[in-house]
């Protein structure tokens, strides 16, 4: 038996195994966050995402270490937690982001990684199989759209067409929009109006939501598609009264103010169009090809349901955006970042973008995959054949690297419900969105440098 | 057996092999410096966790507000006082501190009324006293995004029940969680915890000595004279405790947030004005507008008013509360 052994631990024996222990645990700790991968292969690996728990299933976690031998962690995505993270030197490996309005934000402030280099060296993901879409992750410093890529996205829809319910639509003796021209935005917010049901002061069936992905995003493409741009040439300013802007804010004025639809002023609880649209409650939604996910699987509903091109206004340009582009980035600090395209490069272009691909959920952003979207039924050959004569008009509309889409979308909701609710004029609004909007891009513009 | 006798050094452990005093025969440490370190060593992972979880961030907080930081973007700058300069002058943050505080007058005494009233009924010696008091505290234990989602599914305008309700009569249905009701069904989520103050209430009520009451009623007081003459100056220390607290609580609220169906970081700001509270200004400015100078500066004035009116409730109320404390003890 050691000498010792029994005896009491002394204070100053307790503090110096203390200080070992500590030492020890420190050193290790630190060897683990250290520990940064240099094969291509990424095996054996743990890599961090940070998504929203629809972007990536525990069932597609354990399929990642199958397939590829990488463990994934999961974060929500919080972007108070990424900035948290990022500014404490620990950022996951890969964030979910939007492409249409999160690029050039983040690039700007250059805290992401460009991936030029990686694409470069991928059999998986070439960029001569990347669909345009994908031209939304990348920023050239002062535009989006060119310049290095900084993300992918995971699918796509263009976010100005919308769809309908057949049935609704015979209810209300409303004739179909056609789906191979375009109706007007007056005549769909006229459409909208007829199929509108009420009763006791309560909203049975939506005559049409129409809100976009996000509501700057949404403005900047209605003035696009009025002729005209809401941002000025270097994206540090907006303007809200040009004839063009001020026609699109006019029409989602009077879209929230004749509540036909859910808005700010008449939130619909679902908070998305889907259950709702399910429930046939709901005529048309402004929703992309991505809606037939859920229609799809609705045996009931899809048959009733078609897809109608992006409407366009009276003397104006026919385009048909998206606004949305959702994929993932990896940041510039990222611990483990040849691991991160390893997953990257999985889920971007191997089983779970086929997965993707096959199950109408959006169109898929490698062209190669294409052939996989569903086309067995006659519903989904007709509203394939609608979506693919509209890829035509895609185009991609640059958004401000000065504000997040969150901020302009907070300065519109403080001041629209105003003129939503008939108290202030379309053109009082512009001059206050201008003030209000030009002041956080100018914020936003001092602090990129 | 006493303290010192506790403290006589082990003749076999380290001390005596070392031949070093022992704490005990050290000269000059007193009963009383003994007695202050073994507090500070007891209380130390609450200071510790103060200070890292309190004084740190708050420091942090007061540092950011001298500043432009948003978070993410290299370029701050210093302001010293702009953001402060630019507070006051901010239409938004004076509005909504003026909703803040009415809020707070409305929602603090209704509830302490509410609660108190629940406590009073409860006390009494009714049959299925234990069922009741669960019954009407268990909507205190709902965490507050539980309430938010069950008000938002019962006062939606299209499908809630309380319309439903009111349909059912023949009424048209009501624009609750918008303006001018959205207010009522914020009061009416306060109301909801008010078993809360009903617990504490309760635990005030049963310290009432009994002979009081009877010796009220032996004098012929009435029941509402007692409890006014009785009941509540014995429970001042209790309500005093729930009046500082509510205010605290009303003013840093969220719950309006929670209740709005466009429940986004950018959907605070399309919040019924009615509901467009100090926090939820401060919670746009953060989190919307990623403004953390900005928004540290509304909070470190939030901070400072809530010192203002702690002490002012304090002074207003130092001779209507009444401590029932043995006067000698201060001898």
């Amino acid at each position: 038996m050691h000498p010792r052994a029994g005896a009491s631990l002394s204070r100053r024996r307790f503090l110096a195994l203390s200080a070992a222990g500590a030492a020890t645990g420190a050193a290790s700790l630190s060897g683990c966050a250290m520990q940064v991968s240099t094969g291509v292969s990424g095996g054996g690996e743990t890599v961090t995402l940070m998504v929203k728990p629809d972007d990536l299933s525990p069932e597609l976690v354990r399929q990642a270490q199958k397939d590829i031998g990488v463990k994934i962690t999961t974060v929500r995505y919080d972007i108070t937690k990424l900035i948290g993270m990022m500014t404490n030197g620990a950022p996951p490996d890969l964030v979910r982001g939007v492409g249409a309005t999160d690029a050039p934000y983040f690039a700007a402030r250059d805290v992401m990684e460009d991936l030029d280099p990686y694409f470069a060296r991928s059999s998986i993901l070439r960029t001569d199989d990347l669909d345009p879409v994908n031209d939304l992750w990348r920023y050239d410093g002062r535009t989006q759209g060119k310049g290095p890529r900084y993300g992918m996205a995971k699918d796509f829809s263009q976010d100005s067409m919308f769809w309908y319910n057949t049935a609704l639509f015979d209810k209300a003796g409303v004739d179909y929009p056609p789906e191979t021209e375009p109706v007007t935005y007056e005549e769909w917010l006229e459409n909208a109006k007829r199929l509108t049901r009420r009763k006791s002061g309560q909203t049975t069936v939506f005559g049409g939501s129409y809100n976009g992905v996000s509501t700057p995003n949404l403005l900047a493409s209605l003035t696009v598609a009025a002729g005209g741009r809401l941002f000025n040439d270097d994206f540090s300013r907006v303007d809200f009264t040009t004839p063009e802007a001020r026609k699109a804010l006019a029409w989602y004025i009077e879209y929230g103010r004749s509540r036909v639809g859910p808005s700010i002023v008449q939130p619909d609880p679902n908070t998305w169009d889907g259950p709702t649209f399910q429930a046939n409650r709901m005529a048309m939604s402004n929703s992309g090809y991505w809606l037939g996910g859920l229609i799809n699987t609705d045996k009931k509903l899809a048959p009733l349901a078609r897809l109608a091109p992006a409407p366009v206004f009276e003397g104006g340009r026919r385009v048909s955006p998206c606004q949305a582009g959702t994929g993932l980035w990896m940041p510039k600090k990222a611990r483990n970042k040849d691991a991160a395209w390893r997953v990257f490069e999985w889920f971007f272009g191997e089983g779970p973008a086929k997965a993707r691909a096959s199950s109408g959920w959006g169109i898929p952003t490698l062209k190669s995959l294409r052939p996989l979207m569903p086309a067995q039924g006659d519903y989904q050959k007709r509203v394939l054949k609608v979506q693919n004569a509209e890829l035509e008009h895609f185009s991609v509309i640059a958004y401000t690297p000065y504000a997040t889409a969150d901020s302009l979308y907070a300065l519109f909701n403080q001041e629209a419900p105003a003129a939503m609710n008939g108290r202030m004029s379309v053109d009082a609004l512009a001059g206050r969105l201008n003030s209000l909007m030009n002041e956080q891009l100018k914020r936003g513009k001092e602090q990129v440098g | 057996m006493t303290v010192d006798q506790i403290s006589v050094p082990d003749r076999t452990g380290p001390a005596a092999r070392t031949g070093r005093a022992t704490p005990a025969q050290r000269p000059g440490i007193s009963m009383t410096a003994r007695r202050q370190r073994a507090f500070y060593l007891f209380t130390s992972p609450w200071i510790i966790g103060f200070l890292l979880l309190t004084i740190v961030p708050m420091a942090y907080a007061l540092w950011l507000s001298f500043t432009t930081y948003d978070g993410i973007s290299p370029h701050w700058t210093y302001v010293g006082l702009g953001n402060y300069t630019e507070l006051f002058s901010d239409p938004q943050t004076w509005n909504s501190l003026g909703r803040t505080g009415l809020f707070a007058l409305t929602s603090v005494p209704l509830s302490i009324i509410a609660g108190l009233g629940l406590a009073v009924l409860v006390n009494r010696p009714i049959k299925g006293r234990g069922l009741f008091r669960t019954l009407l505290y268990l909507p205190a234990v709902v965490p507050p995004v539980g309430v938010g989602l069950t008000f938002k599914a019962l006062f939606d305008q299209n499908s809630g029940a309380a319309n439903g309700v009111i349909t059912l009569f023949g009424f048209d249905a009501l624009g609750w969680l918008s303006d001018p009701y959205a207010r009522y069904v914020l009061l009416m989520s306060v109301l909801w915890a008010a078993g809360n103050v009903m617990i504490i209430s309760l635990a005030g009520l049963q310290d009432v000595p009994r002979e009081l009451h009877e010796a009220a009623r032996i004098d012929g007081a009435s029941a509402w004279r007692t409890f006014r003459s009785i009941t509540v100056p014995l429970l001042s220390p209790v309500l005093l405790f729930q009046t500082v607290t509510g205010v605290i609580a009303s003013v840093q609220t969220i719950m309006p947030l929670l209740l709005t169906p466009e429940g986004t970081t950018a959907g605070v700001t399309a919040l019924p004005q009615s509901n467009y509270l100090y926090m939820m200004h401060v919670f746009s400015q953060y989190f919307a507008l990623g403004r953390y100078g900005y928004a540290s500066a509304l909070l470190w004035v939030l901070f400072v008013l809530i010192l203002i009116a702690t002490g002012l409730i304090f002074k207003f109320t130092s001779g209507v509360v009444f401590y029932n404390v043995d006067p000698e003890a201060k001898k």
